[in-house]
C-alpha cells in the first residue's frame, strides 16, 4: 500500500496496532488468571449479555428492517476496541466497530472527553461505518475511572436525509450528495441523552419519528448491555472479567490457527462484477479477492480490483466487516463468533482508491451492496481454501455462491391513506437461496449462511403497516444453480398498491442483473436479480372476476424491466411490481446428482422437468418419472460432448487411490508422480498438472452463453456492454465437470487454486 | 366429589387423587405408547388399589377428570402424525414451506446456530403438492377483495381426499379479520368428507402473522386424528368403567379445556405436562401465601423455568418444536439442556470442558447406572461427589457403578490436568451457574428481581442443586416438594388446574383510543367466554374474567403485554399502564412519553374455577427416621470444595417441626436433596421442604453437623 496518513479524513482509518500514549493511561489492563470453570461460566454471561444487547434492540425499535431483516448487530470490544464477541444477527455491521471505538479514543479523549455515562454516535464510513445509514453506538464501560471495555451496536436507519430517500443514492457523484457523514459525536453525556445533538441528528431525516424510535432502541441496547457488564464486573471482579475477555480472544486465536495448521500454504483468488457505476452507464467493474495463506497468517487482497467509480464503492472497514463474517462463519463456528482472536492472525490489504478501498469524498451510500459482493467473495476464496485441507471435517464448510450475493434494494415509499409518509424496503432477499457445499444441497429461501438468525416478515405483517398488498410470494423453481448439490431457490414476490393511488419504486443495486456470481467446483450459476414493473395489467378486471392473479395468470400490457439503479418510478392502479432475486450456485457437476434425488427436486417443485434433462441429463417417462436407461444415454450424450472440447492432447493418466489420499478443490488428487507431486482426477487418474501449477491448463475447456448457465437469466448484453462468457471445464478423461467461471471472454481463465507448499 | 388428576408423559403415567375429604393417592404406572388409554386405565385400577376400592368406585366418585397427555407433544417431536393437505390463499402456497427463511435455526442451541454448514429445514408436516391454492382475497382491513371460489374449494377437497390425506387446515391470509371464507370452506370439507378432520387457522389463533398461524393450524390438523380418537377412545374407555362426571384435558396454557375442544384444537395440548407442573407450583403457591414465584424443573435431559407473578403464570404466545414456530398460548417455560443426563465432555475447539446440553437421556443413561453409557454425565459427577447413595438409588433399583463414572469423568479431565473430582466439583458449579443464567435472563431481562420471588425447586435433580444457584442468583431460600406429591407434580397439576380460555382481536387502535370500541371488543369475548363457562358446566360466580392488552408505540414492531387496571377505562389508565410496563422492561427513561400508544391486540383470559376440596399435607410424622452418615464434598461460595462427613435422612421419616442443618443430605425414592454447610432445611405441613441459605433459627431438632456455620 502507498504511504498515506490514515486517519479515517481522507484515507480509511487504520488504527495503531497499540494504542498510543495518551490512550494508554486511560484504559483498564489488569487481568486476573481466570479458572475454566469460571471462565465456562463467564464466557456464557457474556454472550448472553450480547444476545440481551440485540433482543431489546429488536423489540424496541420501530422498523421493520431491523426487525425483520435483523439489519442490526451488537458487539462487545475489550478496552483498546478489539473484538470479544459480536453478535450473530448482521455481522459485518459491527465488524466495523471496532475502528470506531479506537478512533474514538485516539481523537475523543481527552477532549471532549471519553467518561463513564457517555456513549457515541457515528456513521463514518470512514472510520466504521459500512454506509451512513448505518449507525454506530459505542459505550464504554468504566472500572474505576478506566475503560474497562466498549459494548456498541450498528443499526440501519431509516432515513438520514440527502438528495435519495432513505439512503441508497445511485446518481450520487460524490459523497456530498449523500445523507451526511457524522465523525463520532458524545450523543449521551453522564447517562442522558443529549438534546441537542438529538434535534440535530433528527432534523435533517426525513421520517425522524422513526429515527427517534431507532435512537432509542440503540440507546436502549447499549444501556442493558453496560448495566450487565457492571453486574458481571460486581460479582466476579474487573481482573477477572477481563482475563476471561482475554482468554476467549486467545482460546479463538489457537483454535484458528489450529484450523490453519490442517490447510496448506497457498493462495486462492475469485473475482465478480459489479455493474453500472451510475443509472446510464453499461459498464462492468472488476471486484477482486484474493486470500493468501502463509507463516500461520491469512492475508486478503484486493489487487487488481478497478479503481473506485459511481456509486459502487465502499470504504476499507466496510471491505473488512465482509471478509470477518466469513471468517466467522466458516472457520469460528464453534467460537460463539469470537472473531478477534482470528483477526490478530488475518492481514487485509486494499488498495486505496478502489471500488473496495474507496477514498472520501467518493459516493458510498450504496456500499452495503458492494460489501455484500465481499462477503459472497470471501465465501468463495474461503471455500476454495478449504477445499484443499486434508481434513474431511474442514473441507465440509466449503460453500458454492450464495444466493442473492449483492442485496438487490427495492425500495417503496409514498403518503399513505392518514396522511403519513412512509417508506420500506422488500426484505424477502433477506432469505436468499442457501448455498450448496460441496457435500450436501443448500436450502431454498434459507438465507445467507452467515445470516444465521435471518426472519423475513409475514406478508400479514407488511401488509398491515405499509399501503400494499402480495399477489404472490413464491418459490422461483430453477433459481438455484444446477450441480451434484442443488444451490437453495430463491422468491418472487408480485405486489400492487393498494388503499392508496399509487407507491414509488426505487432500485439500488450494485450486481448480478447482468452476470451471476461463479459457482464451486462445476456447479452451475443461479439466476440472477430482476425488478420489474408489469404496466396495465388485468389485475383489477381479474379481482372483479373473482380470480387473484399469479405471475402465470396475470395479462400484463408492458413488462418493464427497472434498472438496477432507478428512483421514482411509480406504480399505479392496474401495475403490478415483481422482484426475483439470485438464488444461489450448485457445486459439484450435475450429472454426478442421484437420479433420485432429481426426482425428488421434481415432486417438491424445485426444478423443472426441461432443466431436469437439459441440466442434469434426467429423461422423464410418460408419467413425469425418471427412465433409468434414457438417463444414462442422455448423460453419457452429454459426457461425449464434453470430450469434443478443446483440451489436452495426449493427457497423461496415473493411479489414484480409493480413500485416503489427499484431495483438494474439484476433485483432484495429489498423487507422487516421477519424483514430484500432480493433480490428477480423482476418479480416472488424469493428470491436470504439476501440484503448484493451474489445473485448468490440463482440463477440457467451453465457452457458452451467460444464459446458458440458467433458464432464468437474460442474455446480459440486454443490461451491460462487455462480452461475458460462462466458461466451463472438464476432466479430459472421464469428461466430469470440474468448474465454472462468468469470465470476460477477453481473460484467460481464472488461476483460483495454487497450492504453495503442501502439508 | 373427587377429583382424578391424570399426567401421562412417554415413560409414565402418574395419577393423583383427590378426594372428597381432601385426602391425597398417588401413585405411577408404566405408559403403554400408542394405546396411552391402557395405562391411564391401569393406573386408575392402582390408585383404587391403594384406596382399597375397585377402579369403578373411583371413577364413580369422580365429579371431573383432569388429564394431561403427551400424545400430541410426543406425535409432533417425532413427526409421527396424519397426512395432510392444505388449502390457502392463491398466491401463497410457499408460506409454510418457507418458514419465513428462519425454519433451519428456530429453537436451536447457540453452537447449533452458528454453525451454519449444519443446518436443516425439519422434515415437511405438510408435503408442498398437498398444500393447494383457491382464489379469495381478504385485505389487512377485513374487506372481502376477491370472494371465495366455492368449486375451488370442493375440487381441492376432492383432490386432497383422492390423495389420501386424513386432515385438512385451511389456511387464509387475513382471516382473522375475515373468518367467512376459512368457515365455509370448512363446511364445504365436511360436506364432501364428513369424516375428514377440517381446522380453520382463525380458530387456532386470532393473531396477524400467516406463517405462525398456518403453522399452528397444520400441525392442529396433523394431530387431529389421532388425538380426537384418543380422546374419543379414552371417553368410553372411563365411562364404561363408571365415569359419570367430566372428562377435562390439560392445556399448554396452564388450564383445562373440555374434552371435544381438546379434539377439536390439540395444537393447544402440545407441551401441557411441564405447564401442569407450574399449575402445581401455582397451588403450593396459594398454600404457602405466595404470589410470585420461579418454578423449576430439573429431569434427565432438561432444567425448565416457569415465573408465577402477581398469583399468575407468565405466558408467550408462540413456541417452537422441531424447528417449527407456531402462535400457541401457552405457560412461557424455557429449558436449557442441563439435566442429570447431561454430558460433561472436552471440547477441543476451545479447549474447555463443557456440560450438556446433550444428555444421555434414559438410554443408555450416566456412566453410573451401567446401561452402556461412556460419557460423563451430571449424575455421575454426583455420585462420586457423595449427593447420590450408589446403594440406595430409586430405592434400589439400579445399583450404581462409581468406578465407572470416576473414570469416565479423569478422562474427560485429563487434557485440562483436573482430576475426576475436579471435574465433578466443576461440572455442578456450571450446571448451576446454567441454571441461574436462565433464571436471571427470565427475571432480571423482564425488569424483575429474582431475589423477590420464591424459588421452587422440583423434579428429579431439583433438589440436589437448588442451594448451588439459589446462592448464585443471591436468593436467600428454596421450596422443594417433598412427600407423596412430588414424583407426581404434573398430575397434581392437572388435579388442580382450572379452566382455562383465551380469547384474542387483533386491533389496531391509536390513542386517543375510542374507549366504547374497546369496551365492545371486551364484552363481546366475554361473553364468549361466558357461553363457554356454561357450556363447562362452571357456574357465573366462579368465572373469573381478566382483559390485557397488547400494546406498542405506533412505529413499533414488537408489542407488551399489559394488564389493564381494574376500574373504568380511560385513556389515561390504559397509557400509564403500559409505560410503567415498557419502562419496567426497558429501564427507565426508554418510554417516549409524548408518542401516541397503539393497542394491536385485546386478550381475555376466562379463568373457569372448579370446586374442589382442598387437598391436605403430605408429611405424616414418622417416629422410625432413619439416619446415616457418609462423607460427601461440598463446594462454597467461592467455589471452594472440601470434603465432611455429611447426615443423610430418609425422606419418609422427616416431618413438620424439625429444622435440619447442613451439610445434610435428605434421600426420597425419587428426589435427593443437598443441604450445603451453612444452610438449614425445615419440612412444612405442606408437604414441602424450606431450605434457608442462611443460618437457621432454632428450635433444632435433629443433627448439627460438622463444619456447619453461619453463612453471610
Amino acid at each position: 500500500m502507498t504511504e498515506t496518513t490514515n486517519d479515517g479524513r481522507i484515507h480509511s482509518y487504520i488504527p495503531p496496532a497499540d494504542p498510543p500514549e495518551h490512550v494508554r493511561e486511560l484504559l483498564h489492563t489488569e487481568t486476573a488468571t481466570v479458572d475454566p470453570t469460571t471462565h465456562e461460566v463467564l464466557r456464557h454471561a457474556l454472550w448472553n449479555t450480547l444476545m440481551e444487547h440485540g433482543t431489546t434492540i429488536t423489540r424496541t425499535s420501530g422498523s421493520a428492517v431491523v426487525v425483520y431483516s435483523h439489519d442490526f448487530n451488537p458487539v462487545i470490544l475489550d478496552e483498546w476496541g478489539d473484538f470479544v464477541f459480536i453478535g450473530p444477527w448482521l455481522q459485518y455491521l459491527v465488524a466495523a466497530s471496532s475502528p470506531v471505538a479506537k478512533w474514538t479514543l485516539e481523537n475523543r479523549h481527552p477532549r471532549p472527553g471519553v467518561e463513564p455515562g457517555s456513549m457515541w454516535l457515528t456513521n463514518d464510513p470512514w472510520i466504521g461505518a459500512t454506509h451512513q445509514a448505518d449507525v454506530s453506538i459505542l459505550a464504554p464501560v468504566f472500572v474505576d475511572g478506566k475503560v474497562f471495555c466498549w459494548v456498541g451496536n450498528s443499526l440501519h436507519q431509516a432515513d438520514l436525509g440527502g438528495t435519495a430517500p432513505g439512503g441508497f443514492n445511485p446518481v450520487a457523484p460524490d459523497v456530498f450528495s449523500e445523507s451526511g457523514v457524522i465523525p463520532p459525536i458524545r450523543i449521551v453525556e453522564n447517562g442522558e441523552l443529549r438534546v441537542d445533538l438529538e434535534e440535530e441528528f433528527l432534523r435533517r431525516s426525513r421520517m425522524p419519528d422513526v429515527v427517534a424510535v431507532d435512537l432509542r432502541a440503540q440507546i436502549a441496547g447499549c444501556r442493558v448491555a453496560v448495566e450487565r457488564m457492571e453486574e458481571l464486573i460486581e460479582r466476579y471482579g474487573a481482573a477477572v472479567v477481563k482475563g476471561s475477555m482475554r482468554k476467549v480472544q486467545d482460546d479463538a486465536e489457537s483454535a484458528f490457527v489450529r484450523r490453519l495448521e490442517q490447510i496448506p500454504d497457498g493462495e486462492w483468488r475469485e473475482e465478480a462484477f459489479l455493474e453500472v457505476a451510475t443509472p446510464d452507464d453499461r459498464k462492468v467493474y472488476r471486484n477482486a479477492l484474493t486470500v493468501r495463506k502463509a507463516n500461520g497468517r491469512l492475508e486478503f487482497n484486493n489487487e487488481t480490483t478497478d479503481p473506485q467509480i459511481g456509486s459502487i464503492n465502499c470504504t476499507l472497514p466496510a471491505y473488512v466487516g465482509g471478509i470477518a463474517a466469513m471468517i466467522n462463519t466458516q472457520l469460528m463456528f464453534d467460537q460463539m463468533f469470537a472473531v478477534g482472536g482470528a483477526l490478530r492472525r488475518v492481514d487485509f490489504v486494499a488498495e486505496p482508491g478502489t471500488i473496495t478501498s474507496a477514498l472520501y469524498p467518493s459516493s458510498v451510500s450504496l456500499a452495503v451492496l458492494t460489501l455484500d459482493q465481499c462477503i459472497a467473495l470471501a465465501g468463495l476464496c474461503l471455500s476454495k481454501m478449504l477445499s484443499c485441507s486434508p481434513d474431511a471435517e474442514l473441507r465440509k464448510e466449503a460453500q458454492s455462491a450464495m444466493g442473492c450475493s449483492t442485496f438487490p434494494v427495492a425500495a417503496y415509499s409514498g403518503v399513505d391513506a392518514n396522511g403519513n409518509v412512509f417508506a420500506n424496503l422488500f426484505s424477502e432477499p433477506m432469505g436468499a437461496g442457501m448455498a450448496a457445499w460441496g457435500w450436501r444441497d443448500g436450502i431454498d429461501a434459507g438465507g445467507w449462511s452467515w445470516d444465521p438468525l435471518v426472519a423475513i416478515p409475514n406478508v400479514e405483517e407488511i401488509e398491515s403497516i405499509y399501503p400494499i398488498m402480495y399477489l404472490w410470494r413464491s418459490f422461483l423453481p430453477d433459481s438455484g444453480g444446477a450441480g451434484e448439490f442443488r444451490g437453495g431457490n430463491s422468491l418472487e414476490v408480485g405486489a400492487i398498491a393498494h388503499g392508496v393511488d399509487g407507491v414509488d419504486h426505487h432500485a439500488a443495486s450494485a450486481a448480478h442483473h447482468a452476470l451471476p456470481l461463479s459457482p464451486l467446483f462445476g456447479g452451475y450459476t443461479s439466476d440472477v436479480n430482476r425488478f420489474a414493473m408489469l404496466r396495465g395489467t388485468d389485475v383489477e378486471a381479474q379481482f372483479a372476476g373473482g380470480k387473484v392473479p399469479t405471475g402465470d395468470t396475470l395479462e400484463v400490457g408492458e413488462l418493464q424491466i427497472i434498472p438496477a439503479k432507478a428512483s421514482g418510478i411509480h406504480q399505479g392502479p392496474g401495475d403490478v411490481f415483481t422482484l426475483r432475486y439470485a438464488g444461489a450456485g450448485g457445486s459439484g457437476d450435475p450429472l454426478r446428482r442421484d437420479v433420485e434425488a432429481v426426482r425428488l427436486d421434481l415432486a417438491r417443485e424445485r426444478i423443472t422437468p426441461g432443466e431436469a434433462t437439459r441440466q442434469y441429463g434426467v429423461v422423464l417417462g410418460d408419467g413425469g418419472e425418471p427412465d433409468l436407461e434414457k438417463t444414462a444415454e442422455r448423460r453419457g450424450e452429454i459426457l461425449a460432448e464434453r470430450r469434443s472440447w478443446s483440451g489436452p492432447d495426449a493427457p497423461r493418466r496415473v493411479a489414484v487411490s480409493d480413500d485416503g489420499a489427499w484431495t483438494i478443490g474439484p476433485g483432484l488428487q495429489v498423487v507422487a508422480d516421477d519424483g514430484g507431486r500432480v493433480l490428477a482426477c480423482e476418479e480416472c487418474g488424469t493428470v491436470f498438472s504439476a501440484i503448484d501449477g493451474n489445473w485448468k491448463d490440463g482440463a477440457l475447456v467451453t465457452e457458452i452463453g451467460v444464459e446458458n448457465g440458467n433458464r432464468l437469466t437474460a442474455d446480459p448484453r440486454i443490461l451491460i456492454d462487455d462480452d461475458f462468457v460462462l466458461r466451463q471445464f472438464a476432466c479430459p478423461g472421464c469428461a466430469r465437470l470440474m468448474d465454472s467461471e462468468v469470465r470476460r471472454q477477453s481473460e484467460p481463465p481464472l488461476w483460483d487454486v495454487r497450492i504453495k507448499e503442501t502439508i | 366429589m373427587a377429583y382424578l388428576g391424570v399426567d401421562i408423559g412417554g415413560t409414565f403415567t402418574d395419577i393423583v387423587l383427590v378426594s372428597d375429604d381432601g385426602a391425597i393417592t398417588a401413585t405411577k404406572t408404566p405408559s403403554t405408547p400408542p394405546e396411552f388409554e391402557r395405562g391411564f386405565l391401569a393406573g386408575v385400577e392402582k390408585v383404587a388399589a391403594l384406596r382399597g376400592e375397585t377402579a369403578e368406585e373411583v371413577l364413580g366418585s369422580c365429579d371431573v377428570v383432569l388429564h394431561g397427555t403427551t400424545v400430541a407433544t410426543n406425535a409432533v417431536v417425532q413427526m409421527r402424525g396424519s397426512r395432510v393437505g392444505v388449502i390457502t390463499t392463491r398466491g401463497h402456497r410457499a408460506s409454510l414451506p418457507v418458514m419465513r427463511s428462519s425454519g433451519r435455526a428456530k429453537g436451536l442451541t447457540v453452537h447449533e446456530v452458528l454453525h451454519a454448514s449444519r443446518h436443516y429445514l425439519p422434515p415437511a408436516m405438510v408435503e408442498p403438492s398437498r398444500i393447494l391454492e383457491v382464489d379469495e382475497r381478504v385485505d389487512s382491513a377485513g374487506d372481502v377483495i376477491v370472494g371465495l371460489n366455492e368449486d375451488q374449494v370442493r375440487a381441492a377437497v376432492r383432490t386432497l381426499v383422492d390423495d389420501g390425506v386424513e386432515a385438512i387446515a385451511i389456511c387464509f391470509l387475513w382471516s382473522v379479520k375475515a373468518p367467512e371464507h376459512e368457515q365455509r370452506a370448512r363446511e364445504i370439507a365436511l360436506e364432501i368428507a364428513p369424516d375428514l378432520f377440517a381446522t380453520c387457522s382463525h380458530e387456532a389463533s386470532a393473531r396477524i402473522g400467516e406463517y405462525e398461524r398456518f403453522t399452528a393450524a397444520s400441525m392442529n390438523a396433523f394431530l387431529g386424528p389421532e388425538t380426537r380418537g384418543y380422546i374419543t377412545r379414552l371417553k368410553q374407555g372411563l365411562q364404561a368403567k363408571g365415569l359419570d362426571g367430566r372428562l377435562l384435558i390439560m392445556q399448554a396454557s396452564g388450564g383445562v379445556a373440555a374434552d371435544d375442544r381438546a379434539a377439536r384444537l390439540p395444537v393447544l395440548t402440545i407441551g401441557s405436562g411441564p405447564s401442569a407442573g407450574v399449575t402445581a407450583s401455582l397451588t403450593l403457591a396459594e398454600l404457602r401465601g405466595e404470589t410470585d414465584v420461579i418454578a423449576t424443573d430439573m429431569g434427565g435431559t432438561s432444567f425448565d423455568v416457569a415465573l408465577i407473578s402477581r398469583g399468575a403464570p407468565l405466558r408467550s404466545p408462540t413456541s417452537i418444536v422441531n424447528q417449527y414456530e407456531f402462535f400457541l398460548p401457552r405457560t412461557d417455560i424455557r429449558s436449557i439442556g442441563a439435566g442429570g443426563g447431561s454430558i460433561v465432555w472436552y471440547d477441543e475447539g476451545t479447549q474447555t470442558m463443557k456440560v450438556g446440553p446433550a444428555s444421555a437421556g434414559a438410554d443408555p443413561g450416566p456412566v453410573c447406572y451401567g446401561g452402556g453409557g461412556t460419557r460423563p454425565t451430571v449424575t455421575d459427577a454426583n455420585v462420586i461427589l457423595g449427593y447420590l447413595n450408589p446403594d440406595n438409588f430409586l430405592g434400589g433399583e439400579i445399583p450404581l457403578d462409581v468406578e465407572a463414572g470416576r473414570r469416565a469423568l479423569a478422562a474427560v479431565g485429563e487434557p485440562l490436568g483436573m482430576s475426576a473430582l475436579e471435574v465433578a466439583v466443576s461440572t455442578r458449579r456450571i450446571v448451576e451457574a446454567q441454571m441461574a443464567d436462565l433464571i436471571r435472563q427470565m427475571t432480571v431481562e423482564r425488569g424483575m428481581d429474582p431475589r423477590e420471588f420464591a424459588l421452587y425447586a422440583y423434579g428429579g435433580a431439583g433438589g440436589l442443586h437448588v442451594a448451588g444457584y439459589l446462592r448464585e442468583l443471591g436468593c436467600d431460600h428454596g421450596v422443594i416438594p417433598l412427600g407423596t406429591l412430588s414424583t407426581t407434580w404434573s398430575a397434581y397439576g392437572c388435579a388442580t388446574s382450572d379452566v382455562l380460555q383465551v380469547y384474542e382481536r387483533a386491533v389496531r387502535m391509536n390513542t386517543p383510543i375510542d374507549l366504547g370500541a374497546l369496551e365492545g371488543i371486551f364484552s363481546e369475548m366475554e361473553d364468549l367466554a361466558r357461553l363457554d363457562a356454561t357450556a363447562d358446566n362452571i357456574d357465573a360466580d366462579r368465572l373469573v374474567l381478566e382483559r390485557t392488552l397488547e400494546m406498542k408505540y405506533p412505529l413499533q414492531i414488537h408489542q407488551v403485554e399489559v394488564t389493564l387496571p381494574a376500574g373504568e377505562l380511560t385513556d389515561g389508565a390504559i397509557v400509564a399502564a403500559f409505560t410503567k410496563r415498557y419502562e419496567q422492561l426497558y429501564g427507565r427513561g426508554s418510554a417516549n412519553v409524548a408518542a401516541a400508544v397503539t393497542i394491536v391486540a385485546c386478550r381475555v383470559l376466562g379463568r373457569g374455577q372448579l370446586r374442589r376440596p382442598e387437598p391436605r399435607g403430605a408429611f405424616e410424622a414418622n417416629p422410625n427416621l432413619v439416619e446415616t452418615t457418609r462423607s460427601a464434598i461440598w463446594i462454597d461460595e467461592k467455589g471452594k470444595a472440601s470434603e465432611q462427613q455429611t447426615r443423610v435422612l430418609q425422606a419418609d421419616g422427616i416431618a413438620p417441626g424439625m429444622t435440619i442443618l447442613g451439610p445434610a443430605i435428605i434421600e426420597g425414592d425419587t428426589t435427593t436433596v443437598a443441604i450445603p454447610p451453612g444452610c438449614s432445611a425445615t419440612p412444612t405441613p405442606h408437604g414441602d421442604l424450606h431450605l434457608s441459605l442462611g443460618a437457621s433459627d432454632p428450635p433444632v431438632l435433629i443433627g448439627v453437623g460438622a463444619g456447619a456455620g453461619a453463612d453471610d
